[in-house]
């Protein structure tokens, strides 16, 4: 068995001196694509910047692509290049002056032909069309494919999402999983996101992070979306809802 | 021609107004490049604040008996580093901190001016500035931000586009967010002190200001933008002295009132292209 792309020891994470994530430990697969699920204020934004080297740790090791991550949280020139992250919530500003070529060009690496590039991850994500058109005239369905292609315009290895599709509606959220499943097998990605569609990640992820500060628990859906588990991670509530929503 | 015009063409060979046209020009690119990244970034008010305690660094100086470009430049990128500091760390939000520190700058200055002995005959180019006054040696500190500042915008373009959109995304492209923050808030002071002479404290958060609202109605992509924004700065104050020297009028106002009115035109030519665009789209789908 080859050595997992991220592997995490005993994580512990502190923000303004109160301790958010304790005692996370997990591994990533090459290829995988992972879900990230649990309430809000769970820490699962926090876990996840962490992992991207965006806040420092206090405990515990990250071990990302065969480097361990300094505690400071800064990634390696090397490393950063084959790992992106799309945070929570991207909103761009009305009139914003930035064509959508030349934002996917802004994720180019130096030495990458940015034309050629540029147009290769546009095709991919079936935005071409879309080259000249200013980034705040985009719909939420084409923001986020555009902000896919900048992702991906470089080779990259691992993909962060924090709730990619926040705002969308059900079918613009079906066909942006379906592309980033595309995406996952053609190029070989390996997914890491954080969602609050239960029935999205039964559907796509084959593993699951069940965290509220800690892991309450982590393994494929079938056993992690279990009417147990769920109701452990987000209360009895939540599950009763759930049912009700389902009959 | 008329007689007006006669003498404000003859006017340009005196030295005084080649330098106030060199200054102007360079005020203009200044204020048109810092502007397009602050309006962005939502630093318009910031501008304005800096503008306000410009007049308290030039009132100190006086006080001091020092020459006001001596305290100026320092003063301002001091007062920016604290508006910064006190935005960090204050509860309040950052407009209400904004017009406090603006009004308590302001009422300070004039409090200063009132008690310095023949300092009030100054106050009208303090406030809406006087740039046929500018010396030779004024314009070589000037050059040399220009310099500075176009070198910084080219190489930080990437960072200052990543920060707009999303600090957050910026930093995990490995952008240093905090120090291109820092640069960029640094540039801010020293072009809004820089500018003072040329449109004068009331005047200056306009003069930055408008030229990348005007530029932002008319472009589709960064780059445009940006040039467009610099262009229109140095553009309205090669033509707002011109006015100033026809018709005799302050010539910051004059530079700012043609800013202004480029706005206006590039609103309703906006406006218009929309409205034939939309006409087209459903002569077409008929």
């Amino acid at each position: 068995m080859t050595a997992p792309l991220l592997e995490v020891n005993d994580l512990c994470i502190a923000r303004a001196g109160q301790e958010v994530v304790s005692g996370v430990s997990f591994a990533l697969q090459s290829g995988s694509d992972t879900a990230v699920i649990g309430p809000n204020g769970a820490g699962k934004s926090t876990l996840v910047q962490a992992l991207v080297g965006l806040l420092p740790h206090h405990g515990g090791t990250i071990r990302l692509l065969g480097h361990t991550l300094p505690r400071s949280g800064r990634l390696p020139r090397a490393i950063r290049d084959q790992v992106a992250y799309l945070p929570q919530k991207l909103l761009i500003d009305g009139r914003f002056p930035l064509s959508v070529s030349e934002f996917v060009r802004l994720g180019c690496s130096p030495r990458c032909h940015h034309r050629e590039a540029v147009s290769a991850a546009l095709e991919r994500l079936q935005v071409s069309h879309l080259r000249r058109r200013l980034l705040s005239e985009l719909s939420g369905g084409e923001l986020q494919r555009v902000l896919l292609a900048f992702c991906t315009v470089h080779p990259r290895k691992l993909l962060v999402f924090d709730e990619p599709r926040t705002g969308l509606d059900p079918q613009a959220a079906v066909q942006l999983q379906e592309l980033l499943q595309q995406l996952r097998l053609q190029e070989g990605l390996t997914i890491l996101q954080i969602t609050h569609d239960l029935s999205m990640v039964r559907r796509s992820s084959d593993w699951v992070l069940c965290l509220n500060r800690a892991l309450c628990c982590q393994g494929p859906p079938e056993h992690t979306l279990s009417r147990e588990e769920l109701e452990r991670l987000y209360g009895r509530d939540y599950v009763l809802y759930e049912h009700s929503h389902h009959h | 021609m008329a007689p007006e015009l006669i003498s404000s063409l003859s006017l340009w060979q005196e030295p005084f107004m080649q330098r106030a046209l060199i200054g102007g020009v360079i005020s203009g690119i200044l204020g048109g490049w810092v502007g397009s990244i602050a309006v962005l970034r939502q630093l318009s008010f910031f501008a304005e604040a800096l503008g306000q305690a410009s007049l308290l660094g030039i009132s100190l100086a006086l006080l001091l008996g020092l020459s006001p470009p001596v305290l100026l430049w320092p003063f301002a990128l001091g007062f920016a580093w604290l508006l910064r500091e006190l935005l960090k760390r204050s509860s309040l939000s950052a407009d209400a901190l904004l017009s406090l520190m603006c009004s308590g700058a302001l009422a300070l200055s004039v409090v200063l001016l009132s008690s310095l002995p023949g300092a009030r005959l100054s106050l009208q180019q303090l406030l809406f500035g006087d740039i046929l006054g500018i010396a030779w040696v004024d314009l070589l500190p000037l050059a040399l931000l220009l310099v500075v500042t176009l070198a910084y915008g080219v190489i930080s373009r990437r960072a200052q586009i990543l920060i707009s959109i999303d600090p957050v995304l910026a930093r995990s492209r490995g952008v240093a967010v905090e120090t291109h923050r820092m640069i960029l808030l640094g540039l801010l002071a020293l072009v809004v002190a820089a500018s003072i002479k040329a449109v004068g404290v009331l005047l200056i958060s306009g003069f930055v200001v408008i030229p990348a609202c005007v530029a932002r109605l008319l472009s589709r992509s960064f780059n445009v933008y940006v040039l467009l924004a610099a262009g229109i700065g140095a553009f309205s104050a090669v033509l707002g002295l011109f006015g100033s020297a026809v018709f005799n009028q302050p010539s910051g106002p004059m530079v700012v009132l043609v800013q202004a009115l480029l706005f206006v035109m590039a609103l309703l030519a906006g406006r218009w292209v929309a409205q034939t665009t939309t006409a087209a789209s459903v002569d077409r789908a008929r």
